[in-house]
């Protein structure tokens, strides 16, 4: 047996198991998606496969007795407006941190990621005094306002690492050159940091995705939820969850994330690490 | 003789139309001045669809038996907008996510103008409208609230409605006749419950009494303990939960655990033991109807043995909680209180439509909204087996059904004591073998003293 099948296969023996274990909650997701819907009551049925075989009864209750297009739709638009706004600050913010030189750069730096350590359950109530007082309660603009609270500093810190890794000697060589500052950003700066951009595009995305607290506080109408609270508070009928549609609606969105994940594996570590080894 | 065309003859008398033409500004003055006045100018409420407009914004939870929200956004909302010029606005959210939203909504000083508790909200007291004038409409109407209702939503000692209690739901055990039968056992005691326990596990079924931070969790338990006569409050609410009877009732609730339970009972959401029912796997779990209309519902295979019976009797008496106790308040900040207090006042007068929609799950607090006898009719004509099976609920709400806090009435330390769900973690304690009962006991009795101090300071009890 020749030594790279043999490191080959022991990779696949450590990495095997543990892709199992990560993608089972997916896989279970994927069959309860399809189930008809007594067998979730039914003991002698296993979770784990079809004992009367796929439907599309879940999918099409979702579509028909729900507004799930339109929390999709909801959660896409707060998603892309966050994304712009956490770009357009975050950028530019973590930039000027890196190139800060001595301790007041540092400073500010770890001052602006604490403030991401805040707790939502803790901000909920004085924002909520906030979004009522600007007339913005159960209107996706609250949403687009209050994301980037968590979505900015964080997305700061991760390109100030990044940037940092960056020489300065590469910023200097356009100056020379007859760049301006800005043209240096765009032109230098920017396209290398690509990763770290992706990184912060997905982070935040996920985070909208994800949030909650916020969404459930600021919106009250069905037709203004997100994914999050939709599927929490309309797909959970009195002590009855509709199991296979909340599985439905929670694989739709997965699915796309996922792929974008995949695609870019390599700059999305890249990105996470980029500051690591400065 | 001076005719009546004499100017000097007229000062200080007016003909027809001068009379009219004062009498239209004098009215004209006066609505203007009553318009800034608001409801000073028409006096106390009286109710008249003319006297409202705009919109009424309401939040409640996401109704246990499903068919209640469909009557209630689809057919009573419009109706009641239609015939009152309101445009009505119904937002539902999950029973639990409830208390946060009440505590956004205060801390913001904005919100819904009616909003919807699944418990005596008493700690809101100073936020809230007296609701009295409801009471009072609604009392004309049908006459008294019953005592349920009232103990749970009058403050005695600040003489303030803190909430308008529209219904209360009758608290059965819900058990599997099937598997009981097996076992040759029914669950009409306490004991005969304890007995049955380990002969039910080892066939497959547990038992599904919580002991969980959630609401269920806390009806079932406080209700055990009425059983074994032990108490959290007296009737003058002052804690009494310190007593060898409570030690006694969680002992034995400890020993049930044992013998006949899971490990899933300390982790369950209102929703845990319908589930747990539903599933197939569970022999008995103390919840509303909700827990058979679903079986009925989604034709679950043993739906037509799923019985109902009043609580278990315990060593001093039969006696439980409400299983959800309506209640309505409206905010200070409420925009449009007016509104609010007669869509409660109609609702609560026709409640006899909400009763048949909600499958009889909802009982009006007010029993002249629907009398028993009433109820007990509608019950007896439901179609599903074994027939008559819901005839039980009128017994068990005249004679067994008692509010939250009783003897006492419900108040804000009750509230207080009732949501950091003291009660549930004074069983799991023992019944994990964390603690023994007695110091369960005192460490519970120890907590809810600092609760009602604080709150008896404040003026409320």
């Amino acid at each position: 047996m020749s030594n790279a099948f043999r490191e080959k296969s022991l990779s696949y023996l450590i990495v095997g198991p543990f892709a199992i274990v990560l993608a089972f909650p997916f896989y279970v997701m994927v069959i309860t998606a399809f189930k008809n819907g007594t067998e979730f009551y039914d003991a002698s049925a296993t979770p784990y496969w079809f004992k009367q075989g796929p439907t599309l009864d879940n999918a099409r209750f979702l579509f028909d007795n729900t507004p799930y297009t339109d929390w999709l739709e909801n959660t896409a638009l707060i998603g892309v407006a966050v994304v712009g706004i956490t770009l357009l600050l975050a950028l530019p913010a973590g930039y000027a941190l890196a190139r800060l030189s001595g301790r007041v750069g540092q400073s500010l730096g770890v001052g602006i990621f604490l403030t991401y350590l805040v707790p939502p359950t803790l901000l909920f109530l004085p924002l909520f005094w906030v979004i009522s007082r600007l007339h913005l309660q159960d209107r996706l603009l609250a949403l687009i306002l209050v994301y980037p609270s968590f979505t900015v500093p964080f997305s700061t810190w991760l390109m100030m690492g990044f940037f940092k890794t960056i020489p300065q000697e590469l910023e200097d060589a356009a100056r020379v050159d007859g760049a301006s500052r800005l043209k240096t950003l765009v032109r230098v700066i920017f396209p290398i940091s690509l990763p770290g951009i992706l990184t912060v595009i997905i982070f935040s995305f996920s985070l909208v995705l994800n949030e909650f607290v916020y969404a459930f506080t600021f919106i009250s109408s069905t037709a203004h939820r997100t994914l999050s609270t939709g599927v929490y508070t309309d797909l959970i009928r009195g002590d009855l969850p509709e199991w296979g549609a909340i599985m439905v609606a929670a694989l739709i969105p997965s699915i796309p994330l996922a792929l974008l994940y995949n695609t870019f594996l390599d700059r999305f570590i890249a990105g996470f690490t980029g500051g690591a080894f400065r | 003789m001076a005719s009546s065309d004499d100017p000097g003859r007229r000062e200080g008398r007016y003909d027809r139309r001068e009379l009219i033409r004062r009498a239209g500004a004098g009215a004209a003055a006066v609505g203007v001045a009553g318009s800034g006045l608001g409801q000073a100018f028409y006096g106390p409420l009286r109710f008249k669809g003319r006297d409202l407009s705009g919109d009424l914004t309401i939040i409640q939870w996401a109704h246990f038996v499903p068919a209640y929200d469909q009557w209630f956004d689809n057919t009573w909302i419009k109706q009641w907008g239609q015939k009152n010029d309101v445009q009505v606005k119904v937002d539902h959210i999950l029973n639990t996510l409830l208390p946060t939203r009440a505590a956004a909504e205060v801390a913001a000083g904005q919100g819904h103008d009616l909003f919807f508790q699944l418990s005596p909200p008493a700690q809101f007291e100073d936020q809230v409208i007296d609701h009295k004038e409801i009471v009072q409409e609604v009392t004309r109407k049908v006459g008294k609230i019953g005592l349920v209702g009232k103990k749970a939503t009058y403050n005695p000692k600040t003489k303030k409605w803190f909430a308008f209690s529209d219904n209360y739901v009758p608290d059965p055990v819900v058990w599997r006749r099937d598997i009981w039968n097996g076992v040759g056992e029914s669950p009409a005691t306490w004991e005969h419950v304890r007995r049955a326990a380990p002969k039910l596990k080892a066939a497959g079924h547990p038992l599904g009494i919580g002991q969980s931070a959630e609401l269920d969790s806390n009806m079932a338990l406080m209700s055990f303990l009425m059983c074994f006569g032990a108490y959290v409050q007296n009737e003058k609410n002052q804690v009494v939960l310190k007593s060898k009877r409570a030690v006694e009732a969680v002992k034995f609730m400890a020993d049930i655990y044992k013998r006949g339970e899971t490990d899933e009972i300390f982790g369950w959401d209102p929703s845990g033991n319908n589930n747990f029912i539903y599933s197939g796997k569970g022999s008995l779990i103390l919840n509303a109807i909700s827990a058979t209309r679903t079986p009925e519902d989604r034709k679950l295979p043993f739906a037509d043995d799923l019985w109902i019976w009043p609580i278990p009797k315990g060593p001093v008496q039969r006696k439980g909680f409400e299983h959800v106790m309506g209640c309505y308040q409206i905010w200070k900040f409420a925009k449009n209180k007016a509104a609010a207090k007669k869509f409660l006042a109609d609702l609560e007068i026709n409640y006899s439509q909400a009763f048949t929609a909600s499958k009889f799950y909802n009982f009006p607090s007010f029993p002249g909204a629907m009398p028993f006898s009433k109820i007990r009719r509608a019950t007896a004509a439901d179609k599903h087996k074994p027939l008559g099976k819901y005839g039980i609920l009128t017994t068990i709400a005249q004679k067994y059904t008692v509010n939250p806090g009783y003897p006492g009435n419900a108040n804000a330390a009750f509230d207080e004591m009732f949501n950091k769900f003291l009660i549930p973690k004074m069983f799991a304690q023992v019944s994990k073998g964390q603690m023994s009962a007695q110091d369960a006991v005192n460490a519970a009795n120890h907590d809810i003293q600092a609760i009602y101090k604080k709150w008896r300071k404040l003026g409320k009890i």
